[in-house]
């Protein structure tokens, strides 16, 4: 968090500087099945964001060191390409895509039934091709969308999604000022189904008060993104090819 | 991951070459379908999405300001990269570029550099100080066969879209970036025994050699590129070139209509 006071981001009216109401998402359009040469893949553009994920396998998983002789292994890389956003990012892995990387693959280990799949490797690939705030959690929508249609089972879908803090004031799905100049994000996976929770990140300060209010609006927009999701298998399978 | 080449897919490809039929029921010099789409991401100053058969390629390019070369004070430079992602398909494998990637973005740089396209004098922004560094990056989605020629459509359609963001760095203000020509890529393979246009991944993966083929706007030739194990005979280059000519031109007659939007 920027943390930077003195930047405005509402506005007399209330709103925010794009127009939105504090509980009010940017636009949201999912489409699955995008890549012909993956087993699952799903495209989810969220604002200006834009982001492709790519399911592999289940596969041998090698090496070999990495195989649990109980379950499936989920092998989750989440990567900026190098036009996504402003300054040119150097191709390659840096600590913070290894950092989401890991905790995508603790989430989606939380919701696969990995344990239909011993010894083998489940290969999630996560590219965000723009980025304006949020995208980790845009990745995990895709990551979800496209892990169902590569058909592999799952308890729950889990939906990405973010609420924040700016002019002391709690509201949902931050964009890149917001992000830059607020005062708290609170990123999470949320399984839309159970109610429960798979992903957990924040930093900033949040009262107790302002986190459940952010957790209100996280839920409310995890079951309206939830019902794109659907909607977007379900136009995959009408469309049936590959 | 080493690819098997399975044995009943080469003599399969022997077997269409000899009745002139390829794999997927195409002729020998036929494209798969082609769709362009440009100006198509956020925070790119030029950006472009290929989609050519099952292969999906974004290219965006990013401006930077460096200092110039001491001997070429005047000139700024170009920079054009690719990457085979893990994304694309289940033979590519997280970790540095692998010689695949590397070959990939010099290859398309060498035509668009070699083309002229880009006069490097024009990126000059302050003599011996400041000029523009244009760095073009390829990103191979998925890999239906056939990158090469997707990836060079990409890079050219992305530059010819691309905006110099020079009211960021405050340095006057954002201007289209100038791009004399449209280099475009050919891109053939030997698949049972003779030269394929286009190939598909199956054609790829049993086939041998591959011959890609950068025309400018003049039909002159800017890059040339021989992979893979085989050898060619300078008729069949002749022949491929010819064809190379009518694919160059249609898909130059693509970009600028993209263009122009």
């Amino acid at each position: 968090m920027g943390g930077y006071g003195d930047v405005k981001l509402l506005r007399d009216d209330g709103k925010r500087l794009d127009g939105r109401t504090v509980d009010e998402m940017r636009p949201v359009s999912i489409e699955a099945g995008v890549l012909p040469a993956a087993d699952g893949s799903a495209m989810v553009t969220h604002g200006l964001n834009v982001a492709v994920a790519a399911v592999y396998g289940p596969m041998e998983a090698h090496p070999r060191k990495i195989q649990r002789q109980d379950r499936a292994v989920i092998d989750v890389r989440y990567n900026m390409a190098p036009f996504s956003t402003g300054d040119r990012i150097r191709p390659g892995f840096n600590r913070r895509s290894r950092e989401i990387s890991k905790v995508t693959a603790e989430a989606l280990e939380s919701v696969v039934l990995v344990e239909r799949y011993p010894r083998s490797k489940i290969r999630v690939e996560i590219e965000i091709l723009a980025a304006e705030a949020g995208t980790r959690c845009v990745g995990l929508t895709a990551a979800a969308v496209a892990l169902a249609d590569a058909g592999i089972p799952m308890r729950d879908m889990i939906v990405g999604v973010a609420s924040g803090k700016i002019e002391d004031t709690v509201v949902l799905d931050l964009d890149k000022a917001e992000d830059n100049y607020g005062q708290a994000d609170l990123p999470v996976g949320i399984l839309p189904n159970t109610g429960e929770i798979a992903f957990l990140q924040m930093d900033g300060d949040l009262s107790i008060e302002e986190f459940n209010l952010a957790m209100k609006y996280n839920f409310k927009a995890a079951s309206e993104i939830h019902v794109l999701m659907v909607d977007a298998l379900k136009r995959r399978y009408e469309r049936g090819d590959n | 991951m080493v690819e098997l080449v399975p044995t009943l897919l080469r003599q399969e490809l022997e077997r269409l070459a000899a009745e002139n039929q390829r794999i997927d029921g195409r002729g020998q010099w036929d494209s798969r379908d082609v769709s362009l789409e440009v100006d198509c991401l956020y925070n790119a100053e030029g950006s472009a999405k290929v989609v050519w058969g099952d292969t999906i390629i974004y290219a965006g390019v990013k401006f930077e300001i460096r200092t110039p070369w001491p001997d070429r004070p005047t000139q700024g430079s170009l920079m054009c990269g690719a990457e085979l992602r893990p994304v694309a398909h289940r033979k590519y494998e997280p970790g540095p570029p692998s010689p695949q990637s590397i070959e990939l973005g010099r290859v398309v740089d060498r035509g668009i550099r070699e083309s002229g396209c880009i006069d490097m004098e024009k990126l000059c922004i302050v003599p011996g100080e400041k000029v523009w560094g244009v760095m073009i990056d390829i990103h191979v989605l998925s890999d239906g066969g056939n990158i090469f020629d997707a990836a060079g459509l990409a890079a050219i359609a992305a530059l010819r879209t691309a905006v110099v963001p020079a009211e960021r760095f405050d340095v006057g203000e954002d201007h289209r970036l100038l791009v004399n020509g449209s280099p475009i890529m050919a891109s053939f393979t030997r698949a049972g025994g003779r030269f394929v246009y286009d190939p598909s991944e199956e054609e790829e993966l049993g086939g041998d050699e591959r011959i890609h083929i950068t025309l400018g706007d003049e039909g002159h030739l800017h890059s040339l590129q021989k992979g893979l194990r085989g050898v060619f005979t300078p008729s069949e280059f002749a022949e491929i070139l010819a064809v190379a000519e009518q694919k160059c031109t249609k898909l130059r007659e693509m970009v600028a209509e993209k263009e122009g939007n």
